[in-house]
């Protein structure tokens, strides 16, 4: 297995009072309550982060938000491409630029070439169909945006991949007369393309193309069902099954010495699912396009947030959601997560998130590859038809 | 009945019926409410807002005395259903130029609400041998002011309770089961599903047709003087989502157009004030309101 560190770069220094009043955190609040001068400590303290990952052996996964307390990475292809000039044996994932937001994926992949380049292929790019309060920032209409989405993925799939001069592309939602990106990317055909995705019909189309599939928080049941979606429609496509190395979950993450000091440092990672994601309503539940139709009275009544009703470090533990507690113990919830989701390859690890300070993160990183790491190479096969069984029975 | 353009009127209309009909239009059918029986006074068009018209509106049956009503939904509204790549401005003004292909008679007064009033506008700009007459009902659709002057209020990036206060002269005067802008604020454990469905579907929609530019055609000021047929531009005098300013400056626009405001009443004065409103479009429809320009 293969772990990864994605830090969101939060910005938790608006005094409560403001945060309290505002009715959202992303999208209008005043950025009079950014100071610079934190935000340049941040950004030292997260590049140093990823320069010790790159020493320990821990991959590095960028991504971006906009106008918000929660994400400090306001555009992925810049803060890749400086990892990629920090770093030099790692992988670099950027999952990644808002392909809905942007107007032209063409951009989007002579970038994403530039930062391959730079990185001597240590590139791998990342979708995610975005929403919600990123739809207002950027001015990009909310409806349709999978659409949009998948257009974006082929257009800089095809961008990638073309070396004999200029092509045309003339879709539903992208126009371009002449493309032809300089540099083309340093891995041929193409750097790995990864997405990130819950939405079973999506992990289908994922598995046919042959795409990583992370799921983001999914825990074991919604993880299992995800990588089964996109397995069966391999199956189906008559394509060969898919290795480990094409399935990825994000959870929170805490190594510390002691089972204590993992569980108390990993509870700080809450902030994450309460104060940052405060949004209008507007900008939610309410915002065209965030549900279909015929769910909006159970969104509409119950709010339409993803946040899980209970908080507490060990529910999210249990969950699937969360690793957290001393080497042995952690080494053991992921290695319990990789068989009942019936194989894995590739753990992304939220650590430096919410109040977690910059020196408990390298703590962190530094237990995780000497000690949870080695733990998770040469495990036995999952038996698929055990797991399969024991998944059912945890539904039911 | 059949009619020009291969576009059909099905059903009989029923004075007093709030069952829907289907109205085809080339390729689309629509979900059509009709109402009133005056024929030979014309047809009056109703091109509605950011919800179809609801059929119980007090409104409706005021206006009916001065022609038949028919009020399609846009496609993604209500019943009508909307094709895939049916989605710009464009496609609505094609399609209510097919639906007046589809209309029995010759004289049809266009009645456009807010978004159906940016619509109506553009249609009237083409022009078509029916359209005899245009009202516009607190439209949006022209871009008026500087590049940092918002026109028109942001429809879905404004907190709901805003939009709700900005809306209505009184949110508290809102008919229970009829909405207008700022619907969100009715959202409650009393709502029905249905309603909210369909809420989010109308919403859905509009979003798809009019997020951006939002709510207006950078090119529709610049050609508003094609307008040919007397026009009647209504305003209610609390709207502040688009005010009555912006009202008399798009009037402004529209050759021998009469501007008229509705007191105590908001973006959608046709909900608020329904017997101030139906006065006001009587006294254009019978010809007393009209500046008699040369044109």
């Amino acid at each position: 297995m293969e772990l990864w560190n994605h830090c969101e770069n939060p910005y938790p220094f608006v005094p409560n009072e403001v945060l309290e009043q505002a009715p959202s955190v992303r999208a209008s609040l005043p950025n009079k309550y950014c100071d610079p001068k934190i935000a340049a400590r941040l950004y030292d303290e997260v590049f140093d982060e990823y320069r010790l990952c790159d020493d320990l052996g821990l991959h590095i996964v960028t991504n971006e938000h906009h106008s918000g307390i929660n994400n400090l990475w306001a555009a992925s292809p810049v803060i890749t491409g400086i990892v990629a000039r920090l770093t030099r044996k790692v992988r670099i994932l950027s999952l990644g630029t808002l392909i809905t937001v942007r107007p032209d994926p063409v951009r989007v992949a002579e970038e994403y070439a530039t930062i391959d380049v730079l990185s001597r292929g240590r590139l791998e790019i990342g979708f995610v169909k975005s929403g919600a309060t990123e739809m207002v920032s950027g001015d990009a209409n909310p409806m349709r945006i999978r659409e949009r989405e998948w257009e974006a993925i082929d257009l800089i799939e095809k961008t990638l991949t073309t070396h004999d001069g200029p092509f045309s592309w003339e879709g539903k939602f992208f126009i371009h007369p002449h493309v032809n990106i300089w540099p083309r990317p340093y891995q041929q055909p193409r750097p790995e393309f990864w997405a990130a995705t819950s939405d079973f019909p999506t992990c289908a189309e994922l598995g046919r193309r042959g795409i990583v599939n992370t799921l983001l928080f999914g825990g074991y049941d919604r993880t299992r069902q995800a990588f089964d979606a996109y397995k069966k429609a391999r199956a189906e496509a008559g394509l060969p099954a898919p290795g480990e190395d094409r399935f990825s979950s994000m959870a929170f993450a805490y190594v510390g010495d002691t089972d204590e000091e993992g569980l108390r440092i990993g509870q700080k990672i809450a902030w994450f699912l309460t104060v940052s994601i405060k949004s209008a309503p507007q900008f939610s539940k309410f915002q065209p396009g965030a549900v279909a139709p015929e769910m909006a009275p159970k969104a509409w009544r119950g709010g339409a947030s993803k946040r899980p009703s209970n908080l507490d470090a060990e529910v999210l533990i249990g969950q699937g959601q969360m690793f957290a507690g001393n080497p042995d113990t952690v080494a053991k919830q992921i290695t319990e997560f990789r068989r009942r989701v019936g194989g894995i390859r590739h753990i992304i690890m939220m650590t430096r998130q919410g109040l977690v300070t910059h020196e408990e993160a390298e703590k962190s990183f530094t237990r995780a590859a000497r000690e949870v790491l080695p733990q998770l190479q040469d495990l036995p096969p999952i038996d698929d038809e055990e797991t399969a069984w024991e998944a059912r029975r945890a539904r039911s | 009945m059949g009619s020009a353009a291969g576009a059909v009127v099905t059903s009989v209309p029923d004075a007093a019926s709030t069952v829907p009909h289907r109205l085809h239009a080339g390729p689309l059918e629509l979900e059509v409410l009709r109402r009133g029986l005056r024929r030979e006074a014309g047809t009056l068009l109703l091109v509605h807002g950011i919800n179809p018209i609801p059929p119980r509106a007090p409104f409706l049956n005021l206006l009916a005395r001065h022609g038949e009503i028919v009020a399609p939904s846009h496609p993604g509204f209500g019943n009508s259903p909307r094709p895939a790549d049916f989605d710009t401005m464009y496609d609505l003004v094609h399609l209510y130029l097919s639906v007046l292909d589809a209309l029995p008679g010759g004289r049809v007064t266009m009645v456009g609400f807010s978004f159906g009033g940016w619509i109506a506008a553009e249609v009237a700009v083409i022009g078509h041998r029916k359209l005899d007459r245009l009202v516009l009902v607190d439209p949006v659709g022209v871009k008026l002011g500087g590049r940092e002057e918002r026109d028109i209020v942001h429809f879905f990036n404004t907190a709901p309770e805003e939009l709700n206060r900005r809306a209505w002269r009184d949110p508290a005067r809102r008919p229970s089961g009829i909405y207008g802008l700022g619907w969100h604020a009715a959202v409650d454990e009393a709502m029905p599903d249905a309603d909210m469905i369909a809420l989010a579907r109308n919403w859905d929609a509009l979003c798809l047709y009019a997020w951006r530019p939002h709510m207006y055609n950078p090119q529709l000021k610049g050609w508003l003087h094609r307008i040919a047929v007397p026009t009647l531009v209504v305003w209610g005098e609390s709207d502040r989502i688009v005010t009555p300013d912006y009202g008399r400056a798009y009037s402004a626009l529209i050759p021998g157009a009469r501007f008229e405001t509705i007191a105590e009443a908001g973006h959608h004065p046709e909900l608020e004030q329904p017997h101030a409103f139906a006065d006001c479009l009587a006294r254009f429809l019978d010809g007393r309101g009209q500046q008699g320009q040369p044109r």
